[in-house]
């Protein structure tokens, strides 16, 4: 079904896990705070930069159940979707990355990892669709760039020619 | 016209993680680079080795195509130095191309013959070309 490297699925979880792992960060440099608020939300999104997508799920899953409302769990089901990305099981990412942009509908790194997804499953049209919409959100974002990459590749690959032109060139003339 | 040169690896060591991960992954489709050495009136001295640039992932990704013109002197064994960009469309292809005249050689220079002074150049001209895609087969309705 895949028609990427599993090497290019790390990607999606770090579009999506970043921001809560500098949170613990922060937290942790902060002498009056003694850590993370959700350990397995941290721990989660920490196993799912490490390349661990399985421990990285089943921590965030752990994570969410203690989670009522808030960014740290719309982090945590936004990470869920990168993970399951991961796992190669896309349409159980596609619900997560659903319901990241359901709540919250300008959350471009669901919108980034669900165009992932998108690309994964050949389904071109909405990868687009959804990449033109973290484009409008986070148009330098890296991962964004990457995969808009990807689906350039999947839709209009292309091979590098490089020309080494060894002859003697003639001095350009200034315009005048 | 001569045939393809032998490729040399060039990667930098402090690319962040996610860039690292793309460039593991896509690392075989920038060595499939095809490549086309153009000869001729290249001046006295004979290109020995010649190194090729790696197109830059980040161009490629981009589709950013380029040209560089890298000017530099050729010692008497051969040696290449005071490599210098001359011109260029896009810096993204100008360490690769200097990177690439340095590992490069010259045929030593005979005992019979001066060292001239002048300036050897090349340019590197970076294109990217459509690959045909093969579509899946319709299921029969």
């Amino acid at each position: 079904m895949s028609i990427l490297p599993l090497q290019w699925l790390p990607l999606a979880l770090v579009a999506a896990g970043l921001w809560l792992v500098s949170a613990g960060a922060n937290a942790q440099q902060n002498t009056t705070v003694l850590g993370p608020s959700n350990q397995d939300l941290y721990a989660g999104a920490n196993a799912l930069l490490a390349g661990d997508a399985e421990e990285g799920v089943r921590l965030t899953l752990a994570g969410l159940k203690h989670e009522g409302r808030g960014r740290d769990r719309l982090t945590g089901i936004s990470n869920l979707c990168a993970g399951y990305i991961m796992l190669e099981q896309l349409n159980t990412a596609l619900t997560y990355c659903d319901q990241v942009i359901e709540e919250n509908e300008n959350h471009w790194r669901a919108y980034s990892n669900r165009a992932l997804a998108y690309v994964m499953l050949e389904r071109y049209e909405e990868a687009e669709q959804d990449l033109q919409k973290a484009e409008a959100i986070a148009d330098n974002a890296r991962t964004v760039k990457i995969v808009r990459s990807m689906l350039l590749d999947a839709t209009d690959p292309v091979a590098p020619q490089i020309v080494i032109d060894d002859r003697r060139q003639p001095e350009k003339e200034d315009d005048e | 016209m001569t045939g393809a040169s032998p490729k040399k690896r060039m990667m930098s060591s402090q690319l962040p993680v996610a860039v690292l991960l793309l460039l593991s992954a896509v690392a075989g489709a920038a060595d499939e680079a095809t490549v086309t050495a153009i000869s001729g009136d290249t001046g006295e001295r004979e290109p020995l080795l010649t190194v090729v640039p790696l197109y830059p992932e980040k161009a490629r990704r981009a589709r950013v195509e380029g040209e560089v013109q890298v000017c530099f002197n050729v010692s008497r064994s051969g040696k290449t130095s005071r490599v210098a960009v001359r011109r260029s469309t896009n810096r993204v292809f100008e360490k690769t191309s200097r990177d690439a005249v340095r590992a490069s050689t010259y045929r030593p220079l005979a005992a019979n013959k001066e060292l001239s002074g002048i300036k050897t150049c090349r340019t590197f001209r970076f294109h990217l070309s459509p690959v045909a895609i093969e579509l899946p087969e319709q299921a029969p309705g």
